[in-house]
């Protein structure tokens, strides 16, 4: 069989050879039109879509929990409400084809409870109904249909959370046509160690049932390769027990330090405080706040333990902090630019991480989240210095930050670059676009120049440098940040391991050189292949 | 046939919505009776229709007239209690 190579992004260590199963794109529906005349069959078509669709929701109804089970149901009698088919009828009668009459049926309805506030979800939930009956006559799909057994790559555009969140077991592989490396897809199949070619514009020609393999380590998809074929991920083999930085993990909450103990990570380099509070519709209170911290600090690995303050905004809303929508919400009100509105609530995220402090006897380092100006770092170091005995840091995610740096000089003790923020604001690149992934691709020539001017300026100031962004659970990336002179990373919590056998396998000179065959790069691609050729002769 | 009536509050705070809706149309549907529903002095419908009851757009602290057509008057009573107790949400 001929094999046919399409380049992309890979996410991920390991190969994998699968049968290709493309997610049909959410066709529109067809526009309203009459039908030929048979009403009996029309009638028919619409009594077995409705007994379909109906179905369909006991089955979801099935899988969801009491609450949901009870709105699948109440819509499940909606569907088969009678006077709704009576009046789907009459539309029949008057000419239109199943579908149509459905959907203007439901109208009806939905035109009746319209004007009320409690009813607009319930209005758009019955037009949905609406939309699943016709879609249903029409034989057009609206979920994935992802299949339950065997093993598929699944083949889409992007795919969104309430697309990921339907990934079956039978999902082996991922490739999309757009997206980038912090795309949610790349974040979801790193975190399910699900390999993944993202950004693969050629996936666009895979059809249904042809043999690929997803070789992440080589960037790209193999039509008809197998995994005898796969890119060999450069085998670091650790030459010392210790790493040259220290390697630390993510965590936001205390299932996730919980695993993180079980690696070999020292210590936690971002804990996300916001993962938290996303469904909390009240403020958490001091007492409330301090039992849950002193639960996940006591349960993080060995180490220090880097805690960020509330990193919410409207692109990233917590409902207690009720914040408004937004033109450009990345540009807006989020992260410390909170604390304008909400200085008792990071005050109290601040002072009760102090009595969690004492309560678990961790060291305890704070920072604040989308910085922008020396000014607002000094804001926070004065708040966090107020309220306890911390290490207080900034993160490094905006350009603007990274020019002040030497004013930051006895202000904080420590920064933390955001590797996926300074990307998107550093190249005007929205990370939620799918069209820019190769935007955000950290072997990008400026993002590695703007992080060695960040390691560089740090040093300098005397201030300890560390990077808990995405790029910082790439192996081999790591090194790069250890050739610039970083203090330690922070990984995914599945990458601590791979990272922090990276980091054994070399010592600082060597990191040095493969960061300086890393810059040397003319744009991406290139960057990453010298840097890899690099700890490849290194290696030898 | 004789009709049993009486008149019942919402009392769920967000109103006659999709939920109760559902419940009341599941019990009629069970009891095998004509039972009609609508708001005190208006016009009531069929109690076998999620849509029909919704549609009244009630709200809470609003009373609702329930007509029950059977000669088991323990029953209707019995039916009414349970509308009642889907109506406080």
């Amino acid at each position: 069989m001929t094999q046919q190579v399409l380049s992309g992004l890979g996410v991920g260590l390991e190969a994998v050879t699968a049968e290709v199963f493309r997610v049909r794109q959410a066709t529109p529906l067809p526009i309203p039109a009459k039908h030929s005349g048979d009403l009996v069959a029309e009638q028919a078509k619409l009594r077995s879509a409705v007994d379909q669709v109906a179905s369909d929701l006991e089955s979801l109804a099935e899988k969801a929990g009491e609450t949901s089970a009870e709105i699948f149901e109440a819509l499940g009698m909606i569907l088969l409400d009678e006077s709704l088919f009576d009046a789907a009828v009459a539309q029949l009668d008057d000419g239109w084809e199943a579908g149509t009459a459905f959907v203007n049926a439901m109208e009806t309805f939905a035109e009746l409870l319209s004007g009320d506030p409690t009813f607009e979800e319930r209005i758009a939930d019955i037009r949905d109904l609406a939309k699943r009956v016709a879609a249903s006559i029409h034989g057009i799909s609206l979920g994935l249909d992802l299949p339950e057994t065997g093993k598929f790559v699944i083949v889409g555009e992007d795919f969104s959370p309430a697309d990921t969140a339907q990934f079956t077991p039978a999902v082996v592989g991922v490739v999309t046509i757009q997206g980038g490396p912090t795309s949610h897809t790349a974040i979801i199949c790193r975190s399910k160690s699900i390999p993944a070619v993202v950004s693969c514009a050629g996936a666009k020609e895979l059809t249904n049932g042809q043999k690929v393999l997803v070789d992440p380590v080589g960037d790209r998809v193999v039509i008809g390769g197998t995994e005898a074929d796969a890119t060999k991920a450069i085998s670091f083999v650790a030459k010392s027990t210790e790493p040259v930085i220290p390697v630390r993990s993510n965590i936001g909450s205390l299932e996730d330090a919980v695993a993180a103990a079980t690696t070999a990570a020292e210590g936690v380099g971002l804990f996300r405080t916001e993962l938290l509070y996303l469904s909390a519709t009240t403020e958490p209170t001091r007492d409330s706040q301090i039992q849950s911290y002193t639960e996940i600090l006591s349960a993080c690995p060995e180490g220090p333990i880097v805690v960020r303050t509330i990193d919410a905004g409207s692109d990233k809303p917590v409902p207690f902090l009720k914040m408004p929508d937004e033109e450009n919400p990345a540009l807006g009100v989020r992260g410390f630019r909170l604390v304008a509105d909400h200085r008792e609530f990071i005050v109290s995220q601040l002072e009760a991480l102090e009595e969690a402090r004492k309560a678990s006897g961790r060291e305890v380092w704070v920072m604040a989240p989308m910085v922008a100006t020396a000014a607002e770092a000094k804001e926070f170091a004065a708040l966090a210095k107020a309220a306890g005995q911390f290490k207080v840091g900034i993160m490094v995610e905006t350009p603007s930050i990274v020019y002040e740096i030497s004013k930051l000089k006895g202000v904080v003790d420590f920064i933390s670059v955001g590797t996926n923020d300074l990307s998107q604001y550093l190249f005007a690149s929205d990370r939620m676009n799918p069209n820019l992934g190769a935007m955000l691709n950290p072997w990008q020539p400026a993002l590695i120049a703007s992080l060695n001017q960040i390691a560089i300026e740090s040093k300098r100031a005397g201030i300890y440098s560390g990077v808990c962004g995405e790029s910082g659970s790439d192996p081999a990336f790591a090194v790069v940040l250890a050739g610039m002179g970083y203090d330690s990373v922070s990984s995914s919590r599945s990458q601590v391991g791979a990272v922090r056998t990276a980091l054994s396998s070399v010592t600082h000179d060597e990191a040095r050189e493969v960061f300086e065959a890393a810059i040397s790069g003319s744009d991406s691609d290139e960057a990453k292949s010298l840097a890899l050729a690099k700890l490849v002769e290194i290696a030898k | 046939m004789s009709t049993v009536t009486a008149t019942v509050t919402i009392e769920d705070p967000i109103g006659f919505h999709a939920r109760p809706a559902g419940q009341i149309v599941k019990l009629v549907k069970e009891s095998g009776l004509e039972i009609r529903m609508g708001k005190v002095g208006g016009n009531l419908v069929k109690a076998n229709s999620p849509l029909g009851l919704m549609a009244m757009k009630g709200k809470t602290g609003e009373e609702l007239t329930v007509e029950v057509d059977t000669e088991d008057e323990a029953q209707a009573q019995a039916i009414i209690d349970q509308i009642q107790q889907f109506l406080k949400g």
